[in-house]
């Protein structure tokens, strides 16, 4: 796709030029997008509006902004984006360009060239024709980083036109929905991903054992839904712990009722794992068999849990690093096209930063705040549904593995 | 208005410019001191400009540039033939002691025979002469709402082939020079056009002087003779044949002076 931006300038309304400047670039096969218009507020004052002309064919997108010229329509001259080298391990050029998750393209030799993976509050690094979103502590002396806002352009989320799946709900965190219509849709979605061979990311928190959610999400991965899970020692622990005791958090996922003795059966279970060296090898060795982790560890799903200052433990898998747990999440996401945040707030917040915009991501919560704050870190495109994650994902499986 | 002593077709830069045909410089003489005699004979004073050897379209003064009041915005002219003649019309309204405002280099705008006021608006064409960025500079330095009208036929190359504003309602008007966005916006400026026929257009119609009641036309039909006498014109047929050779009528002839953009006619 050719695109160029052109500004016009004039009382454009009254003559009719912005009309038929609009009415030429559909003539011609194109196609516009008003990126700002300007209406003069007097009949003498002018107006201005941009537009950004898109066609498939570049040769003929030059000849149609040579026509629009003629009608005063010009093109916005875009120069270069800067690039600066960086002159420090770790450490951004200063005025360095800070990335959103959104489509983006940068101007270099004259040619727009697409950023490779958008990641949010990153830098821009071209090399070798490539430019990619990389974090700060990432980079290294020399690497070619875009300084400034000067040719860069970014495509906001394109509006689904037409029957939306979810055009019904006009409010993004929804909790008075239908929600059996939400599960068939959201299983529509990870459908459709799939037969695009896109990759379906879960984000659990430990609520989802509490809830006795963990046989859904275990059903899932055995049937091959999911290919990817993030989550932090919490989760990891709790499902365990559920298969070797048969509670979480020392409350029996069956009865309901407290164990005796149960606040310590979570520390037990995690250190017979780190006696086995790792949960894989604790599989192996017939300790566990049963669970999410278990069916993860058996379908070969990679999972990265990322630790905290309050873990127990931990579980030897977990990163205790975070910038290293940040960096093995981040080199799994490329592919994924759904991302299911289930009862997690932390990790969902962190995913949510490593994920491009266009990656479909449903935030299943019981609060609607979790969905709100994934929003307001800039995860715009996060579908909050406020519901009991034990239900939803009881659902799901009713859906996914009839 | 600029006597055409040194008026002949020395080049060809609109349709109806044959170098071959030789305009007959005494009949243009005579034509021109006619037309002269009848524009003070309507009640107009006529301000005379010196003609220069090198510039023989001089004498087009419609094209010199837009008065407003004492303003004066001189033209900027596509045509190297006639660029040359900037510097004379700046001398002249300088030594008048117009305030000159200048358009931006590399936006060509053909003074009046490419922008005409009808009531409060200034109607301003674009395409073979003039470039329609320079509406916008034009509505600035004048403070004027302007239309742009999109010209569509070579013959008609300047706005002033296609346009003649009577008073506020009224207007000869040749809409086939017009793309139909244009027409659209005329429709809705003028409210009683006297819409003229191709072959009407085509002998200049439209390239008419008003002054006070008197209609100065190079030529005229019975039809539209009698419109204008029904709306209480009178009509005075003017032969500026010599003239037509190189693609010009009354109206290219002449500059209004007493133009102040913004207030109408009436």
């Amino acid at each position: 796709m050719a695109s160029e931006t052109v500004e016009i300038e004039g009382h454009i309304i009254d003559s009719l030029i912005l009309a038929k400047v609009m009415d030429l670039i559909l003539a011609a096969g194109a196609d516009y997008r008003v990126l700002d218009v300007a209406i003069g507020k007097t009949n003498i004052d002018l107006s201005r509006a941009r537009l950004e002309v898109s066609t498939t064919d570049p040769d003929a997108l030059a000849s149609l902004l040579d026509e629009l010229q003629v009608h005063g329509a010009n093109r916005v001259v875009t120069t270069d984006a800067e690039l600066v080298p960086a002159d420090r391990d770790g450490v951004l050029p200063p005025g360095f360009y800070s990335t959103t998750n959104l489509a983006t393209a940068v101007r270099i030799d004259g040619r727009w060239v697409d950023v490779v993976q958008p990641e949010m509050d990153c830098g821009l690094v071209y090399d070798g024709g490539r430019l990619t979103s990389v974090p700060m502590h990432r980079i290294r002396v020399g690497d070619l980083v875009v300084v400034g806002t000067e040719g860069v352009r970014v495509s906001p989320p394109s509006r689904p036109r037409g029957t939306h799946p979810f055009e019904f709900m006009n409010s993004e965190v929804s909790s008075e929905k239908p929600k059996a219509l939400l599960v068939q849709q959201v299983a529509a979605r990870i459908r459709r991903a799939k037969d695009n061979g896109a990759k379906v990311l879960a984000v659990c928190g430990p609520a989802v054992i509490h809830t006795g959610a963990g046989p859904s999400v275990a059903a899932l991965v055995r049937a091959g839904w999911i290919d990817l899970l993030f989550a932090g020692n919490g989760f990891a622990t709790h499902d365990l712990e559920s298969n070797v005791m048969g509670t979480s958090l020392g409350v029996s996922v069956t009865s309901g009722a407290a164990a005796e003795g149960g606040h310590s059966n979570h520390l037990r279970v995690i250190n017979e794992i780190r006696r086995c060296g790792s949960i894989a090898a604790a599989v192996e060795a017939g300790y566990i068999d049963g669970g999410v982790m278990y069916e993860c560890v058996q379908r070969g799903v990679p999972f990265v849990l990322g630790g905290s200052v309050r873990d127990d433990g931990p579980l030897p898998d977990v990163y205790t690093d975070v910038v290293e747990a940040a960096d093995a999440m981040r080199y799994l996401i490329p592919g994924v096209g759904v991302a299911l945040m289930l009862a997690s707030t932390l990790h969902a917040i962190a995913t949510g930063n490593l994920l491009p915009a266009g990656v479909e991501t449903f935030c299943v919560d019981i609060n609607p705040a979790v969905a709100t704050k994934l929003a307001d870190r800039g995860s715009h495109q996060a579908l909050g549904i406020v519901t009991d994650v034990g239900l939803f994902t009881s659902g799901l499986v009713e859906q996914l593995v009839p | 208005m600029c006597p055409p002593r040194y008026f002949r077709v020395a080049y060809e830069i609109n349709p109806w410019m044959v170098r071959e045909v030789v305009a007959d410089a005494g009949r243009a003489h005579e034509q021109w001191d006619n037309l002269v005699a009848v524009l003070r004979q309507a009640g107009a004073s006529v301000e005379i400009q010196e003609p220069a050897e090198d510039w023989p379209d001089l004498v087009f003064t419609a094209n010199a540039g837009i008065v407003n009041g004492r303003q004066f915005v001189p033209a900027r002219f596509r045509h190297p033939e006639r660029q040359g003649e900037t510097d004379l019309d700046v001398a002249w309204f300088s030594a008048q002691d117009f305030t000159v405002s200048d358009l931006p280099l590399g936006v060509c705008q053909e003074g009046a025979g490419d922008a005409l006021p009808v009531g409060s608006t200034l109607v301003a064409a674009y395409r073979f002469r003039s470039d329609a960025a320079s509406h916008a500079y034009l509505s600035r330095l004048t403070g004027t709402a302007v239309r742009s009208i999109e010209l569509v036929d070579e013959r008609f190359y300047h706005l002033d082939l296609t346009l003649c504003p009577l008073d506020d309602r009224r207007a000869i008007v040749a809409p086939l020079g017009w793309d139909r966005y244009g027409c659209a916006v005329m429709e809705a400026l003028i409210p009683e056009p006297l819409v003229l026929e191709p072959e009407e257009a085509l002998r200049f119609c439209a390239n008419s002087v008003v002054v006070g009641g008197t209609v100065v036309m190079p030529s005229c039909t019975p039809r539209v003779g009698r419109q204008l006498e029904a709306w209480g014109f009178d009509v005075v047929v003017c032969d500026v044949s010599e003239f037509l050779k190189a693609g010009g009528g009354c109206r290219c002839l002449t500059l209004a002076l007493d133009v102040t953009l913004g207030l109408g006619l009436s």
